[in-house]
């Protein structure tokens, strides 16, 4: 497994500046855009961004404002089921990225997680509904006296 | 604008939400973004420095273990930034991202000791629980929103 242990990258200025963000683009299921049509339109921005397609969504990287200004846009295509995150890993670094070594990328089993229920986050955003949940209690020792002796009256 | 906790410190949903709200969820990738951009660090977050251990001092004793203390001097600054927190509880085994279970008790403790408002859920597993757990973010962002008017 010594490919899996973090190597020195050789990083380019972009990588060392602070102001530099990294997000992460996901398309909830249910949504009314594909993963190529965001980035198509963040293409179309003309912000000065670094834009990678992937399975979930999308990825972007650039200077603070204008990768907000770009998810602030982005956002409009459809509200309800796009959601982003911030990451800490620039695209493509090669301590993360899978190309470079073996195994799923770390955060991707917390990411696979909350992709089960974001479906119905989704659904909850887009309208709201109060629901009422019964909470599952055990059965009280008078009841279960009751089924019991019933039972056993019955053997009789 | 409020600044928020939320627990596990990487949740897509949890940040997303307080984000649509307006607010600011502090995440741990912003911290581990400044290990990263550290040109001291060789290969983070693989090694801790040994200045880490040190800074965990602030949150745990010198008794607790150095994984424990290092751990606490990424999300310590979090948790002293916060003005409230969102802990998920009864999560499923693998969800979250610090791969320690005295650092997830230790970090909800001092949230639930800061004095701030703290708003407890259970991870939803069914579409009903989800709708639950999005009123409930999106109430308790309300109300965060009304005493800091109420407070200017």
């Amino acid at each position: 497994m010594s490919q899996n242990l973090t190597m020195s990258p050789d990083l380019g200025t972009e990588d060392w500046d602070p102001d530099v963000i990294t997000r992460m683009i996901f398309i909830g299921p249910g949504a009314h855009v594909s993963e190529q049509e965001i980035v198509t339109e963040f293409h179309m921005l003309g912000l000065p961004l670094t834009i990678k397609n992937t399975c979930y969504g999308s990825m972007i990287s650039g200077k603070s404002e204008d990768v907000y200004k770009a998810i602030e846009e982005i956002r409009k295509l459809d509200p309800n089921h796009i959601f982003t995150k911030e990451r800490g890993f620039a695209p493509g670094d090669p301590r993360r990225c899978r190309g470079h070594r073996f195994g799923p990328r770390e955060g991707f089993h917390q990411m696979e997680k909350e992709y089960r229920i974001l479906g119905f986050v989704a659904n909850a955003l887009e309208e709201r509904k109060d629901v009422e949940i019964e909470e599952k209690k055990p059965v009280s020792v008078d009841e279960f006296k009751k089924v019991m002796n019933e039972c056993l009256d019955k053997k009789e | 604008m409020v600044k928020i906790a939320v627990y596990p410190p990487n949740s897509l949903i949890l940040a997303d939400l307080l984000e649509r709200k307006g607010h600011t969820p502090l995440v741990l990738q912003k911290q581990i973004r400044q290990k990263i951009k550290d040109p001291e660090i060789d290969s983070p977050p693989m090694n801790i420095t040994e200045d880490d251990p040190i800074q965990g001092l602030k949150y745990a004793a010198i008794e607790v273990p150095s994984g424990v203390r290092g751990r606490m001097a990424i999300i310590g600054p979090l948790i002293d930034e916060a003005e409230a927190a969102i802990v998920v509880d009864g999560a499923p085994y693998g969800f979250g991202c610090i791969g320690c279970a005295r650092t997830n008790e230790l970090s909800i403790f001092l949230l639930r000791n800061k004095g701030i408002p703290v708003l407890e859920l259970n991870y939803p597993t069914n579409q009903d629980e989800t709708y639950v757990m999005v009123n409930q973010i999106n109430d308790f962002v309300d109300s965060l929103e009304e005493t800091d008017k109420e407070e200017e």
